[in-house]
């Protein structure tokens, strides 16, 4: 099992030096730059002189190929420095930390709520399988499933921000209230709550309707057994089949499930928090794009690469754990 | 005993016949694949259901189907650009030569432009922002700059099947050919492609294809499709290369390879036939997320800006909230498309399964 981990952590790093390289050339290629872009915004009064920019291109390693920039990006890497934010003159790592926890709590907060429902839905729907109210919330289940979250997020926007606006059900976009700064810590704390109230819907019904069919999918395989069908005959109450016979075994993949859910997790969703203006990773993300802020884009990708990578090799050795049939050597 | 040989070869129907059988059974997969059909006839037909440019029209002694300019710009013919007419066919046709006549579109409106004043049989043009709720001339309503939503969105079925098929299309192609040869070849081929997989998979697709669009000059929705085919066919490729590590060793490959049959040949004639099945689903469902993908950009505004994506639709809608139609009508038009794909493809795996077989229906 060591020598196992080691190889895929060795590999990990392979991996992630080949993506790192792979949107580093590719960013540098895209047209212009962190600070042609800035001048273009800038008024005539404010232009950067020729020298001031000769300088910034140096400080950014942008005067240098693109394989000398990264290969400078790598050193630094080495020693835990991602360098500074072009845009937020700050360093990269800070930026990337005030973000996390604000989609952690929109992500986290879903995550929760999707496993907390999605266990009695699918043990519901494995227990009435084939009845009619179990054919419904199937149905309306699967259909939930192929509505986009944009679509999702607008509609509801459009009810909640617009349709009630001027009464107290109306729920905003963003993350504060105006006054957010003027408010008491408890109402600070109910301020954001109720602003995270639409985000973790457009968050929840998505994956709700995933897992809850995943487990369904899965417990129907299992519920056919011999097994299954010797408790049966035996007498043991179905509820009792259900948890303790059948859904021990579903399990497996159910766990292993939290590992790939991880650079999600973390990562949030770019469109949802475009839509809502939540200031979290994906809002970072797609302003570092347009704004082509190198230094937060490598360290955005070595996140979101490195994530998924842990993600996987963590599904693996949960697989491991639970299944002990399952050996690597 | 010979009538009996006879009777079972009759019965013996072909395994892509059969599942067409047991596809038929499904209504709902059934109902999506009459649905797919349907979009496909609107996305064919859409010059004739809605636009203003004449589907054909006699014109200074010679006929033309001015309408093939929505396919394809250069369609149209020169004399009409020439003699500037293509922005007012209704009333320059007849100003230019009286003699001649035109059919027209069923519904008069255009995808990429405003209807203006007194354009169309004296009516009025399309009202502009919020004013333009839907109504009997805007089926469903109009955007900012006084376009027909209805007209775009006819038009934007041909992007949203186009972008399904040709990206999915690549993916395939990408996807069964790696696929193949590292579960046909095995060893360090295998090693090698398993690894380009997994860092394919690990890379931020949103930045890859905003990075790609953004390096090539001046992007069209063909270079989005081939872009996001380039980028989605690890799925199918896992799924070929476990098919063809299960089938390579059976013993009718075997018993080929003992006749002599060098690889090419058992990897495409042998094998390939029979890993199809299961990779047929994840084909279906990669259609239904390529459309999704390519409204997500469009919906972010990033990507090929072409004005009629049902996607860029919806993120005018998110910057008028009060106009709600530009939200409600592209995106019930995106869900059921995505819905359709979905239900095709889990018929497709109901009816090729064949552990499904017995215990259902």
């Amino acid at each position: 099992m060591l020598n196992y981990l080691i190889r895929r952590i060795i590999f990990g790093l392979a991996t992630l030096l080949v993506i790192t390289c792979a949107v580093y050339a590719l960013i540098r290629h895209m047209p212009g730059t962190p600070l042609t872009l800035d001048l273009a915004e800038m008024s005539l009064d404010q232009q950067i002189s020729p020298s001031e920019m000769k300088r910034l291109e140096r400080q950014y390693h942008l005067d240098r190929p693109w394989y000398v920039g990264y290969w400078l990006w790598v050193g630094n890497l080495g020693r835990g420095d991602l360098g500074r934010s072009i845009k937020e003159k700050k360093p990269v790592s800070q930026v990337i930390a005030e973000r996390v926890p604000r989609t952690l709590l929109l992500s986290g907060t879903s995550l929760v709520l999707a496993y907390l429902l999605s266990l009695p839905l699918g043990l519901y729907s494995t227990a009435r399988s084939g009845k009619i109210d179990e054919r419904i919330v199937s149905t309306l289940l699967y259909m939930l499933y192929a509505v986009p979250t944009f679509v999702a997020g607008l509609l509801l926007l459009v009810f909640f921000y617009k349709d009630l606006a001027g009464t107290p059900f109306q729920l905003e976009p963003g993350m504060f209230s105006r006054n957010y700064s003027t408010l008491s810590p408890t109402g600070q704390a109910l301020d954001v709550a109720k602003h995270m109230i639409l985000p973790v819907i457009c968050f929840t019904y998505g994956s709700l309707a995933y897992y809850s069919r995943f487990i369904k999918s899965n417990m129907e395989e299992v519920v056919r057994q011999d097994y299954i069908r010797t408790a049966k005959a035996k007498g043991v109450a179905p509820p009792r089949i259900l948890l303790q016979h059948a859904f021990r075994n579903t399990l497996i993949p159910y766990v292993t499930m939290i590992g790939l859910t991880l650079p999600a997790l973390i990562g949030g969703s770019v469109v949802l928090e475009y839509i809502f203006n939540w200031p979290g990773m994906g809002t970072l993300y797609l302003d570092a794009l347009s704004q082509r802020d190198y230094p937060v884009i490598m360290g955005l990708t070595l996140m979101f690469s490195a994530l998924t990578l842990v993600g996987q090799l963590l599904a693996d050795v949960l697989y491991a754990v639970v299944d002990p049939r399952i050996s690597y050597q | 005993m010979s009538q009996d040989a006879e009777n079972h070869a009759t019965q013996s129907i072909g395994f892509w016949a059969e599942a067409w059988v047991r596809f038929r059974r499904q209504r709902l997969a059934m109902a999506a694949l009459v649905f797919v059909g349907l979009l496909a006839m609107i996305a064919v037909f859409s010059p004739v259901i809605v636009g203003t440019k004449p589907i054909i029209c006699h014109y200074k002694g010679g006929y033309y189907f001015p309408a093939a300019g929505y396919f394809y710009e250069q369609w149209e013919n020169p004399i009409f650009i020439t003699d500037g007419v293509i922005y007012s066919y209704p009333q320059k046709l007849k100003q230019n030569d009286s003699e001649s006549w035109a059919i027209w579109p069923i519904i008069y409106q255009d995808p990429l432009r405003r209807v203006r004043d007194g354009e169309w049989n004296e009516g009025s043009g399309n009202p502009i922002g919020s004013a333009g709720t839907p109504s009997r001339r805007n089926l469903f309503g109009t955007n900012d700059l006084g376009e027909d939503v209805f007209a775009k969105m006819i038009h934007g079925t041909r992007i949203a099947l186009l972008i399904g098929f040709v990206s999915t299309g690549i993916a395939t192609v990408i996807g069964i050919f790696v696929g193949a040869s590292a579960g046909f070849f095995g060893g360090k081929i295998d090693w090698a492609l398993s690894r380009a997989i997994e860092i394919m998979m690990c890379i931020p697709t949103l930045i890859l294809i905003l990075a790609l669009i953004s390096i090539i000059d001046k992007p069209t929705i063909w270079h989005l499709m081939v872009v996001i085919g380039v980028f989605g066919w690890t799925g199918i490729a896992r799924l070929t290369r476990a098919e063809f590590l299960k089938l390579k060793q059976l013993e009718y490959v075997t018993a080929a390879k003992a006749l002599g049959f060098r690889w090419p040949r058992l990897m495409f004639r042998h094998i390939l036939p029979n890993s199809l099945a299961p990779v047929i689903v994840p084909i279906t469902f990669g259609i239904a997320a390529a459309i999704l993908l390519e409204s997500t950009l469009g919906f972010l505004g990033i990507g090929a800006p072409d004005k009629t994506s049902w996607g860029r639709l919806l993120n005018e809608g998110k910057e008028n909230l009060q106009m709600w139609w530009l939200i409600v009508f592209p995106g019930a038009a995106i869900f059921l498309t995505v819905l359709a794909y979905n239900l095709i493809g889990e018929g497709i795996q109901q009816a090729t399964d064949p552990t499904l077989k017995s215990s259902k229906h």
